[in-house]
């Protein structure tokens, strides 16, 4: 039996179709007002160089955890990712979960920037972050909540910081930066990131971009838009997929000391499962940490390999580790309709037990 | 009448008839001419689109463009599988051409080769060149240069021409501008090469799709599974693609070429900047290192002082309330720390 059976009119058929959501899809796009994101209300308390740190207004009626949780965004991409539209956002569900969330936004670093090293960003703003909530809510000890990078970056502040934390969460973070089924530390190995950073100062975002683009370039740069003619006739979907197609390429620049510490202390070194991370003149040790550990990863997560999340259980002090796995990837972890389900509400239960 | 009146209006109407008459005299020829890298369907959606683009807002004509391109591409190919199916019937159809596609691809010197147009039949398969037009794209955002510097350098014999345009080191007071220009055209050639690694690289992976291609359309006529549509067919390349392309960057030649393309480009654009930075001095304008030298002093400024404020609210703090007894311990702890103070003020001066 042949596979292939394209009927002429079939096909004559399929071409008209592709044209006429073509056409409509046009008229839509050119009818789609700003794409807005971010949507839950939120105030900024605190701001610093490029950083803002802001304070969301939770729902009426819901009782509040009084420890509250700062969510600690990797530099890479925007955080409204976590906010991204109204039935899409974990820092809603996490309001209606009780938990008073606090967000760092670390905004878009320039040429002034590029000095910036991993010390200022995590024992500098994060610290003084951290310290602008402890005195707002009048705690000793705040909740972390760290995304991605800033997951790793939560780790290290954490270790150094422990008397300041009460609770650590860390989502799809990277933890063992080299095992076998990480394309993006593979690549990173050969790369020279001295020459990269001493030529560039900050790393553009549109070299990172590529960098994701091509764990999968004919999926994510060719066939998603073929998928979203499909989507160009409802206006409400194609709202959506530009809103993350904004979010893709929304991607500011790198600090350049701070890229170079992080690809080579732990991208090429493998810093927390070899030692050796130094900020400042203070060395990292994951067996600091002695809150309890809650570790959220993706089963299906192309950037940060499961293994590579999972490799945390054992490196810490605490004695109270716990791991919510979430059966799909990186991004939908955050914008998923089965993740709004799942996992906000799974942290708000967690962080419950551990007021 | 407004811009945006004009568009919802007028514009809009005039597309959606175009649209209407094209899809009845399609739908009444109903045929589809195969091969033909720019069939009926393909001239009228450019002609449309040439029509209507020109005042499209940029967003808006970057996802169109994106999309047609995606459309052409899998209409394309799949008007070559239905028009050979149609034309003779022979059952070997699809394996005769994919042979011939992988055959095409065996010949042609890379995804930029200039080779590459005489094919024609890998180009209506040009899935594989994503990931080359994606590095071109991005290396386009951080170069001066516009377009592809190497696009008509002949592929053999460019070396000696590159090294031809500078035989000998200069003499005298051009010297080292020389030198510079050199060293420059050395790292270009580099990266050249690198780039021909690389979409050397991707021409074997475009080889290898379409024998994947062959063992997933195998798979699917055991199974007595068909192909139906043009979109069944494209995302089976896709996944064809994806397949392959997973397999082969994990490797470590391919970590050697990426990590090549990056640091030769990284390498000439280094080298650029020099030369850059050396005419700006000679302007007496401020160069790209001078200003990042004084970022990093400034960032270092700004360390020093949140140490010494810290230090003193640390102070200010002991002095309010002086503990009871001082001990030695605390003594020399204290001592030690104006050292280090002072030893980084020094270091920064420096």
């Amino acid at each position: 039996m042949e596979p292939i059976d394209i009927r002429p009119e079939k096909l004559a058929e399929e071409m008209a179709d592709y044209s006429r959501k073509l056409g409509k899809g046009l008229e839509n796009l050119l009818n789609t007002t700003e794409i807005d994101t971010g949507v839950t209300p939120r105030q900024a308390i605190y701001r610093e160089d490029k950083l803002t740190l802001y304070r969301y207004q939770g729902a009426d009626g819901v009782t509040q955890n009084p420890v509250p949780t700062l969510i600690v965004y990797a530099l890479v991409n925007r955080p409204y990712m976590a906010d991204i539209q109204e039935d899409r956002s974990t820092i809603r569900n996490l309001l209606n979960e009780g938990q008073d969330v606090f967000l760092i936004d670390w905004g878009y670093p320039d040429g002034s920037d590029s000095s910036l090293t991993l010390d200022d960003y995590i024992n500098g703003y994060i610290d003084r972050c951290v310290d602008v909530v402890r005195k707002q809510c009048d705690q000793e000890k705040i909740n972390i909540l760290g995304i991605c990078q800033g997951g790793a970056f939560s780790l290290c502040y954490t270790a150094l910081n422990q008397g300041k934390v009460k609770n650590l969460i860390t989502m799809v973070t990277p933890v063992d930066f080299q095992t076998p089924d990480n394309l993006l530390s593979a690549w990173v190995q050969s790369i020279d990131i001295d020459l990269l950073v001493n030529t560039l100062g900050n790393v553009p975002g549109e070299l990172l971009n590529w960098t994701f683009l091509s764990l999968k370039p004919f999926s994510l740069t060719g066939q998603k838009y073929v998928n979203m003619v499909d989507l160009l006739e409802d206006e409400t979907r194609l709202k959506n997929f530009l809103r993350m197609e904004k979010w893709i390429f929304d991607s500011p620049d790198q600090a350049g000391e701070s890229f170079r510490q992080f690809i080579k202390e732990f991208f090429q070194k493998n810093g927390f499962i070899n030692g050796g991370i130094r900020l400042g003149e203070r060395l990292v040790d994951l067996n600091n940490i002695t809150c309890p550990v809650l570790n959220v990863y993706a089963e299906q997560d192309h950037l940060v390999p499961p293994d590579a999340s999972r490799a945390l259980k054992g490196l810490t002090g605490t004695s109270d580790y716990s791991e919510v796995v979430f059966p799909g990837g990186h991004i939908g972890i955050y914008v998923s309709g089965k993740a709004q389900k799942t996992i906000p509400p799974a942290i708000g239960r967690w962080l419950r037990e551990h007021v | 009448m407004s811009e945006r009146g004009f568009w919802n209006d007028n514009l809009l109407e005039i597309q959606k008839k175009y649209w209407e008459s094209w899809n009845e005299i399609s739908g009444k020829a109903s045929v589809v001419e195969g091969a033909s890298p720019r069939s009926p369907w393909e001239m009228a959606l450019e002609h449309w689109w040439e029509a209507v683009s020109p005042a499209a807002p940029e967003m808006a004509r970057d996802f169109m463009t994106r999309m047609m391109d995606q459309g052409k591409q899998f209409f394309r190919m799949a008007a070559l599988f239905s028009g050979k199916a149609e034309s003779d019937g022979q059952a070997t159809d699809w394996r005769d051409l994919l042979n011939r596609l992988s055959d095409e691809f065996r010949s042609a010197g890379g995804v930029d080769s200039s080779a590459n147009a005489k094919h024609r039949l890998h180009g209506l398969m040009g899935f594989w060149e994503l990931p080359f037009d994606n590095w071109q794209h991005m290396a386009l955002t951080l170069s001066l240069l516009q377009g592809d510097p190497f696009r008509n350098m002949r592929q053999v014999g460019w070396q000696a021409d590159m090294d031809s345009l500078f035989p000998t080191s200069g003499l005298g007071y051009t010297r080292e501008e020389l030198a510079q220009q050199q060293k420059l055209f050395k790292l270009l050639s580099d990266y050249k090469r690198a780039l021909q690694e690389y979409s050397q690289f991707f021409t074997d992976i475009g080889s290898e799709t379409v024998k994947r291609l062959a063992e997933k359309l195998e798979q699917k006529s055991h199974k007595g599974e068909l192909i139906k549509s043009a979109r069944a067919l494209y995302d089976t390349c896709v996944e064809s693609c994806e397949e392959v392309y997973g397999e082969r960057v994990r490797t470590t030649e391919y970590i050697r070429i990426n990590g090549q393309l990056v640091n030769t480009f990284m390498g000439v654009k280094h080298q650029v900047g020099v030369m850059v930075d050396a005419n700006l001095g000679a302007l007496n304008m401020p160069t790209r290192r001078e200003l990042r030298t004084l970022q990093a002093r400034m960032q270092e400024d700004r360390r020093e002082c949140r140490r010494l404020r810290a230090e003193l609210e640390l102070l200010k703090g002991q002095a309010a309330d002086p503990p009871a007894i001082q001990t030695g311990t605390g003594r020399k702890a204290a001592t030690t720390k104006r050292k280090i103070v002072s030893r980084k003020k020094c270091s920064v001066e420096s």
